[in-house]
């Protein structure tokens, strides 16, 4: 790989800096009008590819594309699979409002009839050549993953709890809070030990109520989703953040579920949402190699 | 409550949370590389680092200690910070090359 590296020397200092904040699209993204300034071509056209789907043909989908001006989108293929792609500027996509909605448009709608394994945002090839090499490269990955994806789609479910509301149920509920809060408002001098107790004894009540609401839920989604995955909750409201890989054909089962479970939960919030391409379910890391010499 | 079911684009942090790194991801690097000049077919190929699929449903007890910690994406995120660390370098040997020359 060290030919290789040598390649992006025009990469400028800065985006070792960025490419620390993790996320390589956005991180390097800004770097890259400078980095493109030294090409010979300034209005050249690439390929920014959604998705990868299985077809044997050549497939349209319409002016769905990333970019000010909607672009034709449509597919490249190579034996059965294809890459899902439109024309766009040789550039660096940030991830906006509009390019990152216009990127999941496109995979929600060729997932209506196709299984769609997602690319990340922000992929530009450079040329239909290059994206073949893609599809030939990584063949077996991709049809590998296909097969297991084969009509199945993501949900995302997310609740979220009002801590305040769960501290009082859990006031009325235990009653050595209770009365430990009772001994707090009544005596006097310092309560700083005894708030330290209650402050820990709430704390831990939130916590295994919380951990039984989730393991509740998920347990109840089991037999009509394929797979799972825990995400880490943002914020402190959220005590659940999971995504659901469901098949084609369970997909009402486990809408009706998740309603029901939201019917038996009214002090919790849902989000639920989807469906989505599997982007939780699939992990694809793709990186460049020297050729072969003669290839 | 009663739960309505929002299509997948309609919220953004969702989409963001999914698209950023999710799904196929080529190195960012390779990125710029693509930018800058014609790489794959002329001098270089794909290969694929890694794959997974995560197909089981897991023990909801599991889950619920893997949401804090989160070991096995973890050791996942540990891999990816070593890796980011030696593309760091590597990018600082082509800067440097890059200023060498241009001197």
């Amino acid at each position: 790989m060290p030919e290789v590296q040598k390649k992006k020397r025009g990469a400028k200092a800065s985006a070792r800096a960025r490419a620390k904040e993790g996320a390589g699209a956005r991180a390097l993204a800004p770097e890259v009008p400078a980095d493109a300034g030294p090409k010979p071509e300034g209005g050249a056209r690439g390929k920014y590819v959604y998705c990868i789907i299985q077809s044997g043909e050549t497939l349209r989908f319409g002016p769905l594309g990333i970019g000010a001006d909607p672009a034709d989108v449509h597919t490249v293929n190579y034996k059965d699979i294809a890459a899902v792609v439109s024309d766009t500027p040789i550039e660096v996509h940030d991830p906006t409002r509009e390019n990152v909605l216009a990127h999941e448009r496109v995979n929600e709608t060729v997932m209506r009839k196709y299984t769609v394994i997602p690319m990340s945002f922000g992929t530009v090839f450079k040329t239909r050549d290059d994206i073949v090499e893609l599809l030939r490269s990584a063949y077996d990955a991709f049809h590998d993953v296909l097969v297991k994806m084969q009509d199945k789609l993501e949900f995302g479910l997310k609740v979220l709890w009002d801590r305040d509301v769960m501290i009082r149920e859990i006031e009325r509920a235990d009653e050595d809070i209770r009365n430990l809060k009772n001994q707090i408002g009544a005596q006097k001098g310092s309560t700083y030990f005894a708030r330290m107790q209650f402050g820990r004894l709430v704390d831990a009540a939130l916590q295994s109520m919380s951990e039984k609401y989730v393991e509740d839920i998920f347990e109840a989604l089991r037999d009509v989703a394929v797979a799972s995955r825990a995400n880490k909750p943002i914020g402190d409201k959220m005590i659940m953040n999971a995504a659901f890989l469901v098949s084609r054909d369970k997909e009402l089962a486990f809408d009706h579920r998740v309603k029901q479970i939201g019917a038996r939960h009214d002090k919790l919030t849902f989000k639920y949402t989807g469906p989505w391409p599997p982007y939780n379910f699939v992990n694809i890391r793709l990186k460049l190699e020297r050729a072969k010499e003669g290839k | 409550m009663p739960v309505e079911r929002a299509s997948g684009g309609s919220s953004l942090i969702d989409v963001l949370d999914r698209v950023l790194d999710k799904g196929i991801v080529i190195d960012a690097w390779v990125r710029v590389s693509l930018v800058g000049i014609d790489l794959i077919t002329v001098e270089a190929r794909v290969v694929v680092a890694s794959i997974d699929t995560y197909l089981k449903y897991s023990e909801a007890v599991a889950q619920t200690t893997t949401a804090s910690s989160r070991p096995v994406d973890g050791r996942a995120h540990e891999a990816l910070l070593a890796e980011n660390a030696a593309l760091k370098a590597q990018l600082a040997a082509g800067t440097r090359a890059k200023r060498r020359r241009t001197e």
